[in-house]
């Protein structure tokens, strides 16, 4: 993962802090090569959220501010944009929590993804039709108001909305919170698909860090704002330290890397 | 008895042509209402500087009326620019209560441009419509009712439909509900609300104009027209803040209700009753129906 052509987000050491003082992210770095899925996974507060919302830079509207490291995509810094620009750019967000316009419609909510799209109505049908064809659920509810619909189709309206800006990444913040084994499986094969057949690269944060993990090419693993540890998806199943933090595979009372590494320096000094 | 049933619907279509005046108002609110989730204080102060500066264009510039209609307009959206530059986007990540402070601020300062720049005296308008019964509808129906009464219920139901269409059918209608919902997700998909807002106060600054002209031609252009704007507030109560037919009917009721509680009810407390009867009518919305007759009810899943 050396050349940096062939990814199309590359994070550097970055620093985030909120309110200019509150210390988010201490040092994140990572990359998304093309059309791969690359999961971000940690604990409640590791600052996954935090990342993908400095790289869709609406970390501004929470007051929130990219202190020191650079991130570019596709090749160019995003320094001076905004999220809309962003958008325009191909980097569209999936918010955590859905975020479902509830007063719309579900057709409408899909139709909106394309506001940043100079469409017209036949294009917006034929893109629509396309869209429906992964979302299959969606197309048979298309006349309900969005807030009436199940939690599961939900994140689906919100991931249709997302790919009707025509996205060259997606950045997926889990998008399997609070629902049923059988949907989080359902989601994540929509995904898959699209990465497949759409070409979009992924950038997703999970706390379900098997099925993330059996699901991405790539996985980095965050605590308290700080990349703890990085790898192949493989490699990163088949790491004890991750079965017994992550997987709940667990023989010791440790319950985190940090209390891995000052053990394991322990250990070293009594050695 | 025929007469007196022809005396209570004189009065109740009365009050009901009355009330779409309110409405015309309370539209001003419910557009901004629904992009930023604020109630604008702002709108009152909007209606009297709209019309000071129409009346100022055609009796101190000599400029015809339907140019000077236009002008009025057009700087109601440089209003909306400004408004949105110099207020809205300094505030966007703040709370809605920030920003409806502000909206108090932009009020007075307002207020004393309109009269820095026209002078304080109260202004005649005179839309060349008639304040008096229309002899047509006295003869053949035996009702007196006010030509711009009549005027204003066109204006108000013109209005109303072109806001539909517009929030229904166009682009730029569902972005602006998309933004009413959540204003973040609607960021996430790159809806530019700075695009959004500026529509927003540009159309509330046209709508002031609207029911300014019709309040104008009526009571005179004057300072009161800002606190009469406050009449929006039980319109508002009773239809819901963010319902464009809500204003619509809300108005009509308040309309109504204070024209025959003021005519039937009013000797007992001695009169004018008009002033207050919408707020007690109010409140009991705010006990039974606190979202209003047609408000968007908060969908929350179980």
């Amino acid at each position: 993962m050396s050349n940096t052509s062939a990814n199309i987000l590359d994070i550097k050491n970055i620093e985030v802090r909120y309110d200019n003082v509150i210390l988010a992210l201490h040092d994140v770095s990572l990359k998304v090569p093309k059309g791969k899925v690359v999961a971000l996974l940690g604990a409640n507060g590791a600052g996954k959220s935090t990342t993908l919302k400095a790289v869709s830079t609406m970390l501004a509207s929470e007051r929130g501010k990219v202190t020191k490291g650079s991130i570019d995509y596709d090749g160019t810094s995003i320094d001076k944009q905004n999220p809309s620009q962003m958008v325009g750019l191909g980097m569209v967000q999936v918010l955590e929590g859905r975020r479902c316009f509830g007063h719309l419609t579900v057709e409408e909510n899909i139709i909106s993804g394309a506001y940043s799209r100079k469409l017209s109505k036949g294009d917006i049908n034929q893109e629509l039709e396309k869209i429906y064809k992964y979302f299959i659920r969606l197309k048979e509810r298309r006349k309900s108001q969005a807030a009436f619909t199940s939690g599961g189709e939900q994140q689906m309206i919100a991931v249709a909305r997302a790919m009707m800006a025509k996205p060259k990444m997606l950045l997926l913040d889990e998008p399997t919170m609070g629902l049923a084994p059988q949907l989080v499986a359902e989601i994540f094969n929509i995904v898959k698909e699209l990465n497949q057949k759409e070409g979009v690269s992924i950038l997703l944060a999970e706390q379900n860090t098997n099925i993330a993990l059996k699901n991405s090419d790539y996985g980095y693993i965050i605590e308290t704002g700080k990349v703890m540890l990085e790898g192949t998806a493989q490699s990163l199943l088949n790491d004890d330290k991750v079965k017994e933090l992550y997987l709940g595979i667990s023989k010791k009372g440790r319950k985190n890397f940090r209390d891995v590494l000052k053990e394991e320096s322990l250990n070293k000094r009594s050695n | 008895m025929a007469n007196e049933l022809l005396f209570f619907m004189e009065v109740l279509v009365g009050g009901l042509l009355a009330g779409t005046m309110y409405s015309l108002v309370a539209l001003g609110f419910v557009l901004i209402f629904k992009a930023s989730a604020t109630f604008n204080f702002s709108q009152g102060a909007m209606v009297f500087f709209s019309v000071l500066a129409f009346c100022g264009f055609m009796q101190d510039f000599n400029i015809p009326f339907v140019l000077a209609f236009i002008l009025a307009a057009l700087l109601m959206v440089v209003v909306g620019l400004c408004t949105e530059r110099l207020v809205l986007r300094p505030l966007m990540n703040a709370s809605e209560d920030t920003v409806l402070m502000a909206t108090i601020g932009l009020g007075y300062v307002l207020e004393g441009l309109a009269q820095a720049a026209w002078g304080v005296e109260v202004r005649r308008l005179d839309l060349g419509i008639g304040d008096f019964p229309v002899p047509w509808i006295a003869d053949n129906l035996k009702l007196f009712i006010s030509a711009l009464d009549i005027t204003a219920g066109l204006v108000a139901a013109l209005m109303i439909i072109g806001l539909f269409l517009l929030f229904k059918y166009t682009k730029i209608g569902l972005g602006l509900r998309a933004v009413a919902d959540d204003a973040g997700a609607a960021s996430s998909i790159g809806i530019p609300l700075k695009h959004i807002m500026l529509l927003v106060w540009s159309a509330a600054g046209v709508v002031a104009l609207v029911a300014g002209c019709m309040w104008g031609a009526r009571a005179g252009v004057q300072f009161a027209l800002v606190d009469l704007a406050l009449k929006a507030l039980p319109v508002l109560i009773i239809g819901g803040f963010s319902s464009i037919p809500g204003a619509i009917v809300g108005g009509l009721i308040i309309g109504a209700v204070e024209k025959i509680l003021e005519v039937y009810i009013g000797p007992f407390f001695g009169g004018a009753i008009e002033g207050w009867a919408p707020y007690v009518l109010a409140i009991f919305f705010l006990l039974y129906r606190p979202e209003g007759l047609f408000g968007e009810k908060i969908i929350r899943r179980v």
